[in-house]
């Protein structure tokens, strides 16, 4: 090809130089927010003149960081199985059913990942407002969950794509009817796809501050919205400690998907 | 009149201004081989799915011993199917393929483990139980899930186009094995293929099929011997055409002439035509014999080509108005040592033999 990165000769080490720099760029402010929750300046002095666990501790032993943490956990796994099962009822309606307008459904369905965050926000705050929802649970997993089903709906979809509908007629002949074939056919056949959309559906509600500080009330606050909340008092140490423990929660989960995908290729 | 077991009538399928299948109607005996024969888009597939309960028809009903099928919904119907695509489930073993009809009618762990043996040992496909159906060959795919179709005593088995995706070889080899299969077990099978040889070989009967509807159905050798349309003529057996002329038609007995005037006597004439109407001969490549020397009744032609096929020869050549005919001639035929490219040679036939369609 005209842009083998083998005939590239003569740009290949500004090339190289580039990537080392926007990876560099990417990856810095994560370790320094690492290195900074073990420094023991509170001022977040860089380099830290030395080294403490002290901020771990005033984290684990308050029970509202530990409190906002739960609550993201359990927001996030219900926001995680909900874009699952309707990810995989919509792809499967996009991807089986002919009906008027289902290009339209489709971009519908996507048009979260495409709205400013802050837009979508306030709409949902003005509409559960109205109902009477605002600063419950319930309003908190719509909002997620609404930005979590494009990538439910995009990444089953795809597995969807590939796998051939007669392998689930075959199911129905032997004697399964349609949706016990799909659940004990379809579904794992797909487990790829779905896995992919847990994670990335969890990670949507694990880390999303924009519409938490919108859906959040005193008493109801994912870690990001209490991370942001602290940082808006008073700029400590404590803070980049929840926020390590948030990336390293968030790495892990991308580091087991993609040792999934390894694993399937094998 | 006995109850026919499976009977297909008056079946019509409509998708919109599209007609996918005009009017199908046929019976099947227990335990019999049909072959559902014609190119694609002739209907064949349409009807196996409303078979298998995949598609309603428009019109019609399909009886299983007396009974209509078509308020059973896919799962409840009891038939087996082999698809033309691979369909084993990519997830579970070949043994755990096979067992699944049988888990899912709840059957018992003995008897299951017992059943899958003898439906693998059947396509001979003993000890493949722990494999995964991505580290198998397309044949092998295919005979786990004829497995998998036959393990529930299925009363009807379709198979649509089941060895398309195999190479010729292979295809033979498991068609060798379907006839065996069906032999030992005795179910009755609905095969639908666009490959005569295929149909040929498998088949009890086949129903040829053509634009959604049936132009014949019978044995191999009665489509061969006896096409009822010049679709069947063209499509079973090796086949020319040439354009003649009915001076009389006497209860199907046709009196024709020829182009280079030829007159013939005696052709069996289908879709009964008045003299004076132009009709195409079949006449059968093997069924012509060649002679160099003037004959009376002969068609005279010119010499295209001579290709040596083996076990016999094939002579190409055209009449005085250009329409080309093959001949097959045997392997040491007296004509072929005195003929070459641009001679004259006279072809004979026997009447009874041949067909004029209108």
């Amino acid at each position: 090809m005209l842009l083998d990165f083998e005939r590239l000769a003569g740009l290949r080490p500004f090339l190289i130089g580039l990537t080392v720099v926007v990876c560099l760029f990417l990856i810095l402010p994560i370790v320094f927010i690492a290195a900074l929750s073990f420094g023991s300046s509170q001022w977040l002095i860089f380099p830290p003149p030395s080294w403490t666990f002290k901020w771990y501790q005033t984290l684990f032993s308050d029970s509202r960081w530990l409190y906002s943490a739960l609550t993201s956990l359990k927001i996030a796994a219900i926001v995680t199985v909900l874009s699952i099962v309707l990810g995989f009822l919509a792809a499967l309606g996009l991807n089986r059913g002919s009906f008027m307008g289902r290009e339209a459904l489709r971009a519908l369905f996507l048009t979260p990942m495409i709205l400013p965050v802050v837009v979508l926000a306030v709409a949902l705050y003005a509409l559960f407002l109205q109902l009477g929802l605002a600063g419950t649970t319930i309003a908190f997993i719509v909002a997620h969950l609404l930005i979590a089903l494009p990538f439910s709906i995009i990444s089953i979809g795809n597995a969807l794509e590939g796998f051939d509908k007669s392998i689930e007629d075959a199911a129905i002949l032997c004697g399964a009817s349609p949706w016990e074939a799909r659940l004990r056919v379809t579904v794992p056949a797909v487990s790829h796809g779905i896995f992919a959309a847990a994670i990335f559906s969890f990670l949507a509600s694990w880390d999303e501050v924009v519409l938490a500080i919108f859906m959040a009330s005193p008493t109801l606050q994912t870690l990001p919205v209490k991370i942001w909340a602290t940082l808006r008092q008073d700029l400590t140490p404590v803070i980049a400690a929840a926020s390590t423990i948030l990336i390293a929660f968030t790495i892990l989960l991308m580091v087991l998907a993609a040792l999934f995908r390894k694993g399937r290729k094998v | 009149m006995t109850e026919p077991f499976l009977s297909i009538r008056s079946i019509r399928k409509t998708y919109g201004q599209v007609t996918a299948v005009k009017n199908v109607t046929m019976d099947v005996a227990e335990g019999e081989f049909m072959t559902f024969l014609g190119p694609s888009g002739s209907g064949k597939s349409t009807t196996l799915y409303i078979l298998a309960g995949f598609q309603d028809p428009t019109d019609g009903d399909i009886l299983l011993k007396g009974q209509s099928l078509l308020s059973t919904p896919s799962h409840k119907r009891n038939i087996g199917m082999v698809f033309q695509r691979y369909t084993l489930f990519p997830h579970l073993s070949v043994g755990e393929n096979v067992a699944f009809p049988l888990r899912i009618r709840r059957a018992s762990q003995v008897e299951i483990a017992e059943r899958v043996k003898k439906a693998l040992k059947l396509v001979r496909l003993e000890g493949f139980e722990e494999r995964k159906p991505a580290l198998m060959s397309g044949g092998q795919q295919q005979r786990v899930a004829l497995a998998r179709a036959l393990i529930y005593n299925p009363p009807v088995l379709l198979m649509d186009e089941p060895l398309s995706a195999l190479d010729k070889k292979l295809r033979e080899e498991i068609q060798f094995e379907i006839r065996r299969i069906h032999q030992e077990t005795g179910v009755t099978i609905l095969y639908v293929t666009h490959d005569q040889e295929e149909a040929l070989r498998l088949s009890d009967r086949i129903a040829v099929f053509s634009e959604g509807e049936i132009d014949q159905i019978g044995t191999g050798q009665e489509l061969y011997a006896n096409p009822a349309t010049h679709f069947v003529a063209g499509f079973i057996g090796d086949s020319n055409f040439i354009n003649a002329e009915v001076l009389s038609n006497e209860g199907g007995q046709a009196r024709l002439s020829l182009s280079g005037g030829t007159v013939i006597d005696g052709v069996p004439v289908h879709a009964g035509k008045s003299g004076g109407k132009s009709v195409l001969l079949l006449l059968r490549p093997e069924r012509l014999s060649l002679s160099t020397r003037p004959l009376d009744s002969g068609l005279v032609v010119t010499i295209n080509d001579i290709t040596f096929l083996g076990n016999n020869i094939e002579v190409t050549t055209h009449t005085g108005n250009g329409e080309s005919l093959s001949v097959r001639l045997p392997f040491g035929h007296e004509a072929i040592s005195s003929i070459s490219r641009g001679d004259k040679a006279w072809l004979s036939f026997e009447p009874k033999s041949t067909h004029a369609f209108a």
